[in-house]
Protein backbone atom coordinates (compact mmCIF):
# COMPACT_ATOMS: atom_id res chain seq x y z
CA UNK A 1 0.00 0.00 0.00
CA UNK A 2 1.39 3.53 -0.75
CA UNK A 3 1.84 5.72 2.30
CA UNK A 4 -1.20 6.08 4.31
CA UNK A 5 -1.18 9.38 5.58
CA UNK A 6 -3.33 11.99 5.52
CA UNK A 7 -3.86 13.54 1.80
CA UNK A 8 -2.56 16.80 3.07
CA UNK A 9 0.45 15.72 2.84
CA UNK A 10 0.64 13.75 -0.10
CA UNK A 11 -1.31 16.87 -1.79
CA UNK A 12 2.44 18.70 -0.88
CA UNK A 13 4.43 15.98 -2.18
CA UNK A 14 2.50 15.88 -5.20
CA UNK A 15 3.73 19.38 -5.54
CA UNK A 16 6.84 18.21 -5.00
CA UNK A 17 6.86 16.15 -7.56
CA UNK A 18 7.77 19.74 -9.74
CA UNK A 19 11.12 19.67 -8.03
CA UNK A 20 13.12 16.98 -9.78
CA UNK A 21 13.59 18.74 -12.46
CA UNK A 22 16.13 20.46 -10.89
CA UNK A 23 17.07 24.45 -11.11
CA UNK A 24 17.97 26.99 -9.19
CA UNK A 25 17.03 28.90 -5.97
CA UNK A 26 15.54 32.58 -5.90
CA UNK A 27 12.19 33.45 -6.75
CA UNK A 28 11.05 30.35 -8.27
CA UNK A 29 11.72 29.03 -4.60
CA UNK A 30 9.78 31.48 -2.91
CA UNK A 31 7.11 30.72 -5.83
CA UNK A 32 7.00 26.50 -5.33
CA UNK A 33 6.83 27.23 -1.22
CA UNK A 34 3.86 29.58 -1.64
CA UNK A 35 2.08 27.01 -3.95
CA UNK A 36 2.84 23.85 -1.44
CA UNK A 37 1.59 25.96 1.71
CA UNK A 38 -0.49 28.43 0.46
CA UNK A 39 -4.19 28.86 1.96
CA UNK A 40 -6.02 26.31 0.95
CA UNK A 41 -3.38 23.20 1.88
CA UNK A 42 -3.36 25.18 5.02
CA UNK A 43 -7.17 25.17 5.67
CA UNK A 44 -7.51 22.12 4.30
CA UNK A 45 -4.57 20.70 6.82
CA UNK A 46 -7.00 21.06 9.58
CA UNK A 47 -9.10 18.11 8.30
CA UNK A 48 -6.13 15.20 8.41
CA UNK A 49 -6.71 15.11 12.36
CA UNK A 50 -9.80 12.85 11.83
CA UNK A 51 -9.87 12.00 7.99
CA UNK A 52 -7.32 9.31 6.64
CA UNK A 53 -7.23 6.28 4.70
CA UNK A 54 -6.17 4.08 7.49
CA UNK A 55 -9.54 4.03 9.45
CA UNK A 56 -12.87 3.82 7.69
CA UNK A 57 -14.85 4.52 10.82
CA UNK A 58 -14.88 8.47 9.86
CA UNK A 59 -15.14 8.88 6.15
CA UNK A 60 -12.01 8.93 3.79
CA UNK A 61 -12.08 11.88 1.78
CA UNK A 62 -10.61 10.52 -0.86
CA UNK A 63 -12.24 9.98 -4.21
CA UNK A 64 -15.23 12.58 -3.74
CA UNK A 65 -15.50 15.41 -6.80
CA UNK A 66 -15.31 19.22 -5.71
CA UNK A 67 -18.82 19.72 -5.77
CA UNK A 68 -19.49 16.54 -3.38
CA UNK A 69 -16.97 17.91 -0.91
CA UNK A 70 -18.44 21.61 -1.81
CA UNK A 71 -21.78 20.42 -1.44
CA UNK A 72 -21.53 18.42 1.56
CA UNK A 73 -19.53 21.11 3.54
CA UNK A 74 -21.85 23.59 2.57
CA UNK A 75 -24.92 21.22 3.73
CA UNK A 76 -23.55 21.00 7.56
CA UNK A 77 -22.94 24.68 7.62
CA UNK A 78 -26.37 25.35 6.79
CA UNK A 79 -28.09 22.79 8.86
CA UNK A 80 -28.95 24.56 11.94
CA UNK A 81 -30.42 21.81 13.77
CA UNK A 82 -27.27 19.60 13.29
CA UNK A 83 -25.33 18.49 16.01
CA UNK A 84 -22.61 16.15 14.92
CA UNK A 85 -18.72 17.34 15.44
CA UNK A 86 -18.79 18.26 11.50
CA UNK A 87 -21.91 20.17 11.83
CA UNK A 88 -20.36 22.20 14.62
CA UNK A 89 -17.27 22.44 12.85
CA UNK A 90 -18.17 23.50 9.47
CA UNK A 91 -20.11 26.03 11.12
CA UNK A 92 -16.54 28.12 11.82
CA UNK A 93 -15.68 28.03 8.17
CA UNK A 94 -16.67 30.87 5.49
CA UNK A 95 -18.18 29.81 1.73
CA UNK A 96 -14.98 30.65 0.51
CA UNK A 97 -13.09 28.56 2.81
CA UNK A 98 -15.51 25.48 2.09
CA UNK A 99 -14.51 26.42 -1.95
CA UNK A 100 -10.81 26.15 -1.24
CA UNK A 101 -11.21 23.49 0.77
CA UNK A 102 -13.05 21.01 -1.47
CA UNK A 103 -10.91 22.63 -4.77
CA UNK A 104 -7.96 21.22 -2.60
CA UNK A 105 -9.44 17.95 -1.89
CA UNK A 106 -11.40 17.25 -4.59
CA UNK A 107 -10.20 14.38 -6.89
CA UNK A 108 -8.64 15.43 -9.75
CA UNK A 109 -10.54 13.22 -12.30
CA UNK A 110 -13.86 11.66 -12.18
CA UNK A 111 -14.64 11.48 -14.91
CA UNK B 1 -1.33 40.01 -2.12
CA UNK B 2 -5.09 38.37 -2.63
CA UNK B 3 -3.69 34.64 -3.38
CA UNK B 4 -4.97 32.74 -6.12
CA UNK B 5 -6.53 29.66 -5.29
CA UNK B 6 -3.87 26.71 -4.55
CA UNK B 7 -5.37 23.47 -5.23
CA UNK B 8 -3.97 20.48 -6.52
CA UNK B 9 -6.70 20.16 -8.66
CA UNK B 10 -6.17 23.55 -9.74
CA UNK B 11 -2.36 22.90 -10.96
CA UNK B 12 -3.36 20.32 -12.60
CA UNK B 13 -5.70 22.06 -14.75
CA UNK B 14 -3.24 24.73 -15.06
CA UNK B 15 -1.06 22.15 -16.14
CA UNK B 16 1.20 22.91 -13.74
CA UNK B 17 1.65 19.45 -12.38
CA UNK B 18 1.99 17.65 -15.72
CA UNK B 19 6.28 18.73 -16.87
CA UNK B 20 4.88 19.41 -20.02
CA UNK B 21 3.08 22.57 -18.72
CA UNK B 22 6.04 23.25 -16.44
CA UNK B 23 7.94 26.59 -17.57
CA UNK B 24 9.73 27.08 -14.17
CA UNK B 25 12.42 25.28 -12.79
CA UNK B 26 10.61 24.61 -9.28
CA UNK B 27 13.21 23.31 -7.06
CA UNK B 28 13.06 24.95 -3.93
CA UNK B 29 11.80 23.12 -0.96
CA UNK B 30 13.54 19.92 -2.12
CA UNK B 31 16.54 22.50 -2.42
CA UNK B 32 15.83 23.87 1.43
CA UNK B 33 19.25 22.05 3.30
CA UNK B 34 18.50 24.09 6.19
CA UNK B 35 18.91 22.13 9.46
CA UNK B 36 15.42 21.86 11.97
CA UNK B 37 16.25 20.76 15.19
CA UNK B 38 12.95 19.59 17.38
CA UNK B 39 12.91 18.39 20.89
CA UNK B 40 9.79 16.57 21.64
CA UNK B 41 8.74 13.46 19.86
CA UNK B 42 5.16 13.54 21.26
CA UNK B 43 1.66 14.55 19.24
CA UNK B 44 3.29 17.92 18.38
CA UNK B 45 7.32 17.25 18.02
CA UNK B 46 6.54 13.88 15.76
CA UNK B 47 3.69 15.59 13.86
CA UNK B 48 6.34 18.28 12.91
CA UNK B 49 9.11 16.06 11.80
CA UNK B 50 6.85 14.32 9.52
CA UNK B 51 5.39 17.39 7.83
CA UNK B 52 8.49 19.38 7.92
CA UNK B 53 10.12 15.64 6.04
CA UNK B 54 7.50 15.88 3.71
CA UNK B 55 7.61 19.60 2.49
CA UNK B 56 11.31 19.94 2.71
CA UNK B 57 12.80 16.73 1.69
CA UNK B 58 16.18 18.06 1.57
CA UNK B 59 16.35 19.91 5.29
CA UNK B 60 17.80 17.94 7.77
CA UNK B 61 15.63 17.32 10.38
CA UNK B 62 16.25 16.02 13.99
CA UNK B 63 13.97 14.42 16.60
CA UNK B 64 15.41 14.97 20.24
CA UNK B 65 13.08 12.47 22.35
CA UNK B 66 14.15 11.75 26.19
CA UNK B 67 12.56 8.53 25.72
CA UNK B 68 13.07 5.23 23.37
CA UNK B 69 9.20 4.76 22.90
CA UNK B 70 6.56 7.10 22.91
CA UNK B 71 3.24 6.44 25.05
CA UNK B 72 -0.18 8.08 24.42
CA UNK B 73 -2.08 10.14 26.87
CA UNK B 74 -5.09 9.69 25.01
CA UNK B 75 -6.84 6.66 25.82
CA UNK B 76 -5.08 5.82 28.39
CA UNK B 77 -8.04 6.22 30.75
CA UNK B 78 -9.58 3.30 29.36
CA UNK B 79 -6.21 1.64 30.51
CA UNK B 80 -6.63 2.44 34.01
CA UNK B 81 -10.34 0.94 34.21
CA UNK B 82 -8.46 -2.02 32.55
CA UNK B 83 -10.50 -1.85 29.63
CA UNK B 84 -7.63 -1.54 27.20
CA UNK B 85 -3.68 -3.25 27.68
CA UNK B 86 -1.10 -0.25 28.27
CA UNK B 87 0.75 -1.48 25.04
CA UNK B 88 -2.00 -0.42 22.56
CA UNK B 89 -0.32 3.63 23.59
CA UNK B 90 3.09 2.25 23.38
CA UNK B 91 4.45 3.81 19.36
CA UNK B 92 8.09 3.70 18.25
CA UNK B 93 10.32 6.15 16.21
CA UNK B 94 10.99 4.02 13.80
CA UNK B 95 8.74 5.13 11.02
CA UNK B 96 10.23 8.53 11.52
CA UNK B 97 13.61 7.28 11.06
CA UNK B 98 12.67 5.29 7.96
CA UNK B 99 10.92 8.49 6.79
CA UNK B 100 14.73 9.71 6.87
CA UNK B 101 14.35 11.98 10.35
CA UNK B 102 17.36 11.61 12.19
CA UNK B 103 16.22 11.30 15.88
CA UNK B 104 18.56 11.82 18.78
CA UNK B 105 17.15 9.65 21.85
CA UNK B 106 18.39 12.03 24.55
CA UNK B 107 17.44 15.04 26.68
CA UNK B 108 18.04 18.20 25.78
CA UNK B 109 19.11 20.42 28.67
CA UNK B 110 19.53 23.86 27.37
CA UNK B 111 19.10 26.03 24.02
CA UNK B 112 21.33 29.21 23.32
CA UNK B 113 18.76 30.89 21.47
CA UNK B 114 21.53 33.91 20.40
CA UNK B 115 24.07 30.66 18.89
CA UNK B 116 21.52 28.88 18.32
CA UNK B 117 22.37 25.49 20.00
CA UNK B 118 20.48 22.82 21.56
CA UNK B 119 22.71 21.04 24.19
CA UNK B 120 22.19 17.80 24.97
CA UNK B 121 22.51 15.59 28.73
CA UNK B 122 25.82 14.28 27.46
CA UNK B 123 27.38 17.52 26.87
CA UNK B 124 27.27 17.41 23.38
CA UNK B 125 25.46 20.39 20.86
CA UNK B 126 23.15 20.13 17.93
CA UNK B 127 23.10 23.89 15.86
CA UNK B 128 19.90 24.62 14.10
CA UNK B 129 18.62 26.90 11.65
CA UNK B 130 15.20 26.79 12.80
CA UNK B 131 13.99 25.28 16.92
CA UNK B 132 10.18 23.70 17.14
CA UNK B 133 10.26 22.83 20.90
CA UNK B 134 7.29 20.28 21.76
CA UNK B 135 8.15 19.36 25.41
CA UNK B 136 4.45 19.05 26.52
CA UNK B 137 3.95 19.76 30.26
CA UNK B 138 5.78 18.93 33.28
CA UNK B 139 4.30 18.94 36.62
CA UNK B 140 4.87 22.16 39.38
CA UNK B 141 6.07 20.07 41.71
CA UNK B 142 5.77 21.60 45.43
CA UNK B 143 2.98 24.05 43.84
CA UNK B 144 0.36 21.66 45.75
CA UNK B 145 1.57 21.24 49.81
CA UNK B 146 3.09 17.82 49.99
CA UNK B 147 2.93 16.57 46.17
CA UNK B 148 6.62 16.11 44.97
CA UNK B 149 8.11 13.71 42.97
CA UNK B 150 7.90 10.99 45.81
CA UNK B 151 4.45 11.23 46.21
CA UNK B 152 3.92 10.57 43.23
CA UNK B 153 5.18 7.02 43.49
CA UNK B 154 2.73 6.79 45.92
CA UNK B 155 -0.42 8.62 44.72
CA UNK B 156 0.25 8.70 41.09
CA UNK B 157 -0.96 11.52 38.80
CA UNK B 158 -0.89 9.31 35.58
CA UNK B 159 -1.12 12.81 33.67
CA UNK B 160 1.79 10.94 31.65
CA UNK B 161 1.37 7.80 30.16
CA UNK B 162 3.43 5.24 30.82
CA UNK B 163 4.73 3.71 34.41
CA UNK B 164 2.37 6.30 36.24
CA UNK B 165 -0.43 4.83 34.30
CA UNK B 166 0.08 1.49 35.02
CA UNK B 167 0.84 2.13 38.76
CA UNK B 168 -2.97 3.63 39.07
CA UNK B 169 -4.26 0.48 37.40
CA UNK B 170 -2.26 -1.40 39.73
CA UNK B 171 -3.77 0.19 42.65
CA UNK B 172 -7.41 0.52 41.25
CA UNK B 173 -6.95 -3.32 40.88
CA UNK B 174 -5.56 -4.30 44.74
CA UNK B 175 -8.80 -1.80 46.28
CA UNK B 176 -10.55 -3.82 48.75
CA UNK B 177 -14.42 -3.76 48.38
CA UNK B 178 -16.15 -0.85 50.22
CA UNK B 179 -12.39 1.34 50.11
CA UNK B 180 -12.78 5.23 48.77
CA UNK B 181 -10.49 6.72 45.70
CA UNK B 182 -10.07 10.50 45.51
CA UNK B 183 -9.67 12.32 42.57
CA UNK B 184 -8.24 15.61 42.59
CA UNK B 185 -8.16 18.26 40.18
CA UNK B 186 -6.12 21.39 39.65
CA UNK B 187 -7.55 25.00 38.28
CA UNK B 188 -7.04 25.52 34.82
CA UNK B 189 -5.19 25.33 32.59
CA UNK B 190 -3.66 22.23 32.51
CA UNK B 191 -3.16 19.47 29.76
CA UNK B 192 -6.94 17.99 28.77
CA UNK B 193 -9.85 19.89 30.09
CA UNK B 194 -12.13 17.29 30.20
CA UNK B 195 -9.47 14.33 31.18
CA UNK B 196 -10.23 14.44 34.71
CA UNK B 197 -14.10 13.95 33.86
CA UNK B 198 -13.15 10.69 31.58
CA UNK B 199 -11.15 9.27 34.00
CA UNK B 200 -13.56 9.76 36.68
CA UNK B 201 -16.17 8.16 34.79
CA UNK B 202 -13.54 5.04 33.15
CA UNK B 203 -12.81 4.48 37.22
CA UNK B 204 -16.53 4.86 38.13
CA UNK B 205 -17.74 1.99 36.03
CA UNK B 206 -14.49 0.06 37.14
CA UNK B 207 -15.84 0.26 40.45
CA UNK B 208 -19.61 0.08 39.57
CA UNK B 209 -18.15 -3.37 38.04
CA UNK B 210 -15.95 -4.53 39.95
CA UNK B 211 -16.18 -3.21 43.97
CA UNK B 212 -19.50 -2.05 44.33
CA UNK B 213 -19.20 -0.76 47.57
CA UNK B 214 -16.75 1.86 46.75
CA UNK B 215 -17.00 4.98 45.34
CA UNK B 216 -14.97 8.02 43.81
CA UNK B 217 -14.72 11.20 45.30
CA UNK B 218 -12.85 14.05 43.08
CA UNK B 219 -12.02 17.14 44.52
CA UNK B 220 -12.04 19.85 41.86
CA UNK B 221 -10.65 23.69 42.25
CA UNK B 222 -13.14 24.53 39.58
CA UNK B 223 -16.83 25.34 40.03
CA UNK B 224 -17.28 24.34 36.27
CA UNK B 225 -15.43 21.90 33.71
CA UNK B 226 -15.30 20.92 30.12
CA UNK B 227 -18.74 19.40 28.50
CA UNK B 228 -19.75 19.71 32.38
CA UNK B 229 -23.54 19.17 31.80
CA UNK B 230 -22.47 16.16 29.27
CA UNK B 231 -20.79 14.84 32.07
CA UNK B 232 -23.26 15.52 35.20
CA UNK B 233 -26.09 13.54 32.90
CA UNK B 234 -23.82 10.71 32.25
CA UNK B 235 -22.86 10.35 35.62
CA UNK B 236 -26.23 10.94 37.06
CA UNK B 237 -27.24 7.62 34.57
CA UNK B 238 -24.58 5.09 35.18
CA UNK B 239 -23.05 6.20 38.58
CA UNK B 240 -25.47 7.53 41.08
CA UNK B 241 -23.78 5.37 44.23
CA UNK B 242 -19.88 5.33 42.79
CA UNK B 243 -19.11 8.95 41.41
CA UNK B 244 -18.98 11.97 44.26
CA UNK B 245 -18.25 15.74 42.86
CA UNK B 246 -17.04 18.47 44.81
CA UNK B 247 -16.15 21.47 43.32
CA UNK B 248 -14.43 24.97 44.44
CA UNK B 249 -17.44 26.37 46.63
CA UNK B 250 -18.04 22.99 47.82
CA UNK B 251 -14.90 23.31 49.58
CA UNK B 252 -13.36 21.08 46.55
CA UNK B 253 -10.13 22.84 46.50
CA UNK B 254 -6.90 20.74 48.17
CA UNK B 255 -4.43 22.70 49.16
CA UNK B 256 -2.12 19.91 51.12
CA UNK B 257 -1.27 16.12 50.39
CA UNK B 258 0.22 14.10 53.07
CA UNK B 259 1.55 10.89 50.88
CA UNK B 260 2.42 8.93 54.63
CA UNK B 261 -1.05 9.42 55.83
CA UNK B 262 -2.80 9.03 52.46
CA UNK B 263 -4.60 12.07 53.04
CA UNK B 264 -5.34 15.05 51.15
CA UNK B 265 -6.76 18.61 53.10
CA UNK B 266 -8.87 21.11 51.63
CA UNK B 267 -9.47 24.54 53.77
CA UNK B 268 -12.27 22.76 56.61
CA UNK B 269 -11.70 19.11 55.33
CA UNK B 270 -9.51 16.47 55.23
CA UNK B 271 -10.30 13.22 53.67
CA UNK B 272 -8.02 9.35 53.56
CA UNK B 273 -8.69 6.81 50.80
CA UNK B 274 -6.64 3.86 49.64
CA UNK B 275 -6.10 5.21 46.48
CA UNK B 276 -5.23 9.18 45.61
CA UNK B 277 -5.06 10.56 42.39
CA UNK B 278 -3.50 13.58 42.39
CA UNK B 279 -3.72 15.40 39.52
CA UNK B 280 -1.46 18.20 40.09
CA UNK B 281 -1.05 22.00 38.88
CA UNK B 282 1.00 22.01 35.44
CA UNK B 283 3.46 24.05 33.31
CA UNK B 284 5.22 23.93 29.88
CA UNK B 285 7.94 21.27 30.10
CA UNK B 286 11.47 22.41 31.75
CA UNK B 287 13.30 22.85 28.47
CA UNK B 288 10.94 25.71 27.72
CA UNK B 289 12.66 27.44 30.82
CA UNK B 290 15.78 26.31 29.83
CA UNK B 291 15.26 27.88 26.21
CA UNK B 292 13.78 31.32 27.89
CA UNK B 293 10.37 30.76 25.74
CA UNK B 294 8.09 30.61 28.94
CA UNK B 295 7.40 33.65 31.00
CA UNK B 296 6.02 34.34 34.44
CA UNK B 297 2.71 31.70 34.00
CA UNK B 298 5.55 29.03 32.97
CA UNK B 299 4.04 28.27 29.48
CA UNK B 300 5.11 30.10 26.56
CA UNK B 301 3.59 32.92 24.67
CA UNK B 302 3.75 32.29 20.57
CA UNK B 303 2.99 34.49 17.45
CA UNK B 304 -0.10 32.35 16.17
CA UNK B 305 0.48 32.35 12.75
CA UNK B 306 4.06 30.39 12.98
CA UNK B 307 4.38 29.37 16.59
CA UNK B 308 7.46 31.43 16.81
CA UNK B 309 8.26 32.28 20.53
CA UNK B 310 7.44 35.93 21.43
CA UNK B 311 10.43 35.77 23.53
CA UNK B 312 13.10 34.24 21.28
CA UNK B 313 13.84 34.53 17.74
CA UNK B 314 13.80 31.50 15.59
CA UNK B 315 12.69 29.85 18.06
CA UNK B 316 8.99 27.70 17.66
CA UNK B 317 6.75 26.44 20.37
CA UNK B 318 3.68 23.95 19.80
CA UNK B 319 1.39 21.61 21.77
CA UNK B 320 0.70 21.95 25.55
CA UNK B 321 3.48 23.90 25.88
CA UNK B 322 2.01 27.24 24.40
CA UNK B 323 -0.44 29.95 25.61
CA UNK B 324 -3.01 29.10 23.01
CA UNK B 325 -6.18 29.28 24.47
CA UNK B 326 -8.73 29.30 23.74
CA UNK B 327 -7.47 25.82 22.00
CA UNK B 328 -7.45 23.43 24.54
CA UNK B 329 -4.39 21.09 25.47
CA UNK B 330 -4.87 17.99 23.61
CA UNK B 331 -3.18 16.12 21.11
CA UNK B 332 -5.39 17.22 18.21
CA UNK B 333 -4.23 20.44 19.11
CA UNK B 334 -0.53 20.08 18.76
CA UNK B 335 -0.80 17.88 16.09
CA UNK B 336 -2.57 20.47 14.21
CA UNK B 337 -0.26 23.31 15.46
CA UNK B 338 2.35 21.30 14.07
CA UNK B 339 1.26 21.40 10.85
CA UNK B 340 0.47 24.95 10.86
CA UNK B 341 4.08 25.19 12.38
CA UNK B 342 5.43 23.29 9.57
CA UNK B 343 4.20 25.35 6.92
CA UNK B 344 5.36 28.33 8.45
CA UNK B 345 8.51 27.15 9.03
CA UNK B 346 8.66 26.09 5.13
CA UNK B 347 7.65 29.40 4.13
CA UNK B 348 10.12 31.37 6.30
CA UNK B 349 13.24 29.45 5.14
CA UNK B 350 12.09 30.64 1.60
CA UNK B 351 11.75 34.32 2.91
CA UNK B 352 8.02 34.33 2.87
CA UNK B 353 5.50 35.31 5.40
CA UNK B 354 3.44 32.90 6.95
CA UNK B 355 -0.46 33.55 6.12
CA UNK B 356 -3.29 33.07 8.20
CA UNK B 357 -5.80 30.51 8.61
CA UNK B 358 -8.64 28.73 10.32
CA UNK B 359 -7.69 25.59 12.90
CA UNK B 360 -9.67 23.49 14.84
CA UNK B 361 -10.01 20.75 17.94
CA UNK B 362 -12.20 17.58 18.96
CA UNK B 363 -11.69 16.10 21.99
CA UNK B 364 -13.94 12.56 22.53
CA UNK B 365 -14.57 11.35 26.14
CA UNK B 366 -15.75 8.36 26.88
CA UNK B 367 -18.14 7.89 29.78
CA UNK B 368 -19.21 4.73 29.69
CA UNK B 369 -16.29 1.60 27.55
CA UNK B 370 -18.82 1.94 24.85
CA UNK B 371 -20.20 5.58 24.74
CA UNK B 372 -18.46 9.28 24.17
CA UNK B 373 -19.54 12.62 23.98
CA UNK B 374 -17.55 15.63 22.30
CA UNK B 375 -16.54 18.57 22.48
CA UNK B 376 -15.35 20.47 19.29
CA UNK B 377 -13.98 24.64 18.44
CA UNK B 378 -12.94 26.33 15.50
CA UNK B 379 -10.37 29.37 15.82
CA UNK B 380 -8.97 32.21 13.81
CA UNK B 381 -5.26 32.81 13.75
CA UNK B 382 -5.50 36.96 12.52
CA UNK B 383 -4.96 39.98 15.02
CA UNK B 384 -2.36 38.24 16.38
CA UNK B 385 -3.73 35.92 18.67
CA UNK B 386 -6.12 32.77 18.73
CA UNK B 387 -9.63 33.26 19.27
CA UNK B 388 -13.08 31.02 18.79
CA UNK B 389 -15.03 31.44 15.50
CA UNK B 390 -18.37 32.77 17.15
CA UNK B 391 -21.90 30.41 16.00
CA UNK B 392 -19.06 27.24 15.43
CA UNK B 393 -17.99 24.83 18.10
CA UNK B 394 -19.86 23.06 20.46
CA UNK B 395 -20.88 20.16 22.61
CA UNK B 396 -22.60 16.48 22.18
CA UNK B 397 -26.97 17.14 22.35
CA UNK B 398 -27.85 16.61 25.92
CA UNK B 399 -30.35 13.73 26.13
CA UNK B 400 -28.75 12.30 23.53
CA UNK B 401 -29.82 8.47 22.45
CA UNK B 402 -27.60 5.68 23.38
CA UNK B 403 -26.85 5.26 19.36
CA UNK B 404 -25.35 8.67 19.17
CA UNK B 405 -23.26 8.46 22.16
CA UNK B 406 -22.16 5.01 20.55
CA UNK B 407 -21.52 6.12 17.27
CA UNK B 408 -19.09 9.28 19.12
CA UNK B 409 -17.46 6.16 20.82
CA UNK B 410 -16.56 4.71 17.80
CA UNK B 411 -16.00 7.98 16.11
CA UNK B 412 -12.96 8.85 18.95
CA UNK B 413 -11.12 5.28 18.54
CA UNK B 414 -11.05 5.93 14.80
CA UNK B 415 -9.50 9.27 15.57
CA UNK B 416 -7.03 7.45 17.92
CA UNK B 417 -5.88 5.82 14.87
CA UNK B 418 -5.38 8.09 12.32
CA UNK B 419 -4.01 10.76 14.80
CA UNK B 420 -1.08 8.14 15.66
CA UNK B 421 -0.85 6.97 12.56
CA UNK B 422 -0.14 11.28 11.62
CA UNK B 423 2.49 11.45 14.17
CA UNK B 424 3.94 8.20 14.49
CA UNK B 425 2.94 5.60 11.56
C1 LIG C 1 -5.46 11.19 30.71
C2 LIG C 1 -5.30 12.00 29.45
C3 LIG C 1 -6.19 11.82 28.41
C4 LIG C 1 -6.05 12.57 27.23
N1 LIG C 1 -6.96 12.38 26.23
C5 LIG C 1 -6.88 13.12 25.10
C6 LIG C 1 -7.83 12.94 24.05
O1 LIG C 1 -8.73 12.11 24.13
N2 LIG C 1 -7.71 13.72 22.96
C7 LIG C 1 -6.72 14.64 22.82
O2 LIG C 1 -6.68 15.31 21.80
N3 LIG C 1 -5.80 14.84 23.82
C8 LIG C 1 -5.86 14.10 24.94
N4 LIG C 1 -4.93 14.28 25.95
C9 LIG C 1 -3.92 15.36 25.81
C10 LIG C 1 -2.68 14.96 25.01
O3 LIG C 1 -2.06 13.84 25.56
C11 LIG C 1 -1.68 16.11 24.99
O4 LIG C 1 -2.34 17.31 24.71
C12 LIG C 1 -0.59 15.88 23.94
O5 LIG C 1 0.18 14.76 24.30
C13 LIG C 1 0.29 17.12 23.75
O6 LIG C 1 1.32 16.87 22.83
P1 LIG C 1 2.74 17.58 23.03
O7 LIG C 1 3.53 17.24 21.82
O8 LIG C 1 2.55 18.99 23.41
O9 LIG C 1 3.36 16.86 24.32
P2 LIG C 1 3.66 15.30 24.58
O10 LIG C 1 2.78 14.45 23.76
O11 LIG C 1 3.65 15.12 26.04
O12 LIG C 1 5.13 15.09 24.05
C14 LIG C 1 6.23 15.67 24.66
C15 LIG C 1 7.45 14.81 24.39
O13 LIG C 1 8.63 15.57 24.62
C16 LIG C 1 9.58 14.79 25.29
N5 LIG C 1 10.45 15.73 26.00
C17 LIG C 1 10.10 16.69 26.89
N6 LIG C 1 11.16 17.41 27.28
C18 LIG C 1 12.22 16.90 26.60
C19 LIG C 1 13.62 17.23 26.58
N7 LIG C 1 14.12 18.21 27.34
N8 LIG C 1 14.43 16.50 25.77
C20 LIG C 1 13.94 15.49 25.01
N9 LIG C 1 12.63 15.14 25.00
C21 LIG C 1 11.78 15.84 25.79
C22 LIG C 1 8.75 13.87 26.18
O14 LIG C 1 9.47 12.71 26.53
C23 LIG C 1 7.55 13.59 25.29
O15 LIG C 1 7.75 12.43 24.50
C24 LIG C 1 -5.02 13.53 27.12
C25 LIG C 1 -4.13 13.70 28.17
C26 LIG C 1 -4.26 12.95 29.33
C27 LIG C 1 -3.29 13.15 30.45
Amino acid sequence: MPNQRAWSVLGSLSLLGLAACGGADGPQQSQNVEQSTGKASLLATACSGCHSDVSTGIASLQGYSVEALQLSLSNYKSDAEGTTVMHRLARGYSETDIALISQYLGAEDLE
Amino acid sequence: MKSPIISRRGLIQTGLLGLGGLALPLNALSQSNASIVIVGGGFGGASAGRTLKDLLPSAEITLIEANANYTACPFSNLVIATERPLSAQEFSYDRLQAAGISIISARATSVDASGQIVELQDGSQVPYDRLILSPGVDMRWGALEGYSQEAAERHPHAWKAGAQTQLLRDQLVALEDGENVVMTVPPAPYRCPPGPYERASMIAHYLKTNRPRSKLIILDAKDSFSKMALFQEAWAEHYPDHLEWRGALDDGAVSRVDANLKTVYTDFDELSAAVINVIPPQKAGQIADAAGVSDQTGWCPIDPLSFESKLQPKVHVIGDATIAAPMPKSAFSANLQAKVCAFAVARLLSDLEPIATTLANTCYSYTTPDEAISIAGVYSNVGGQLSSVSGAGGVSPLNGDKAVRQAEAAQAAHWFQTITNEAFG
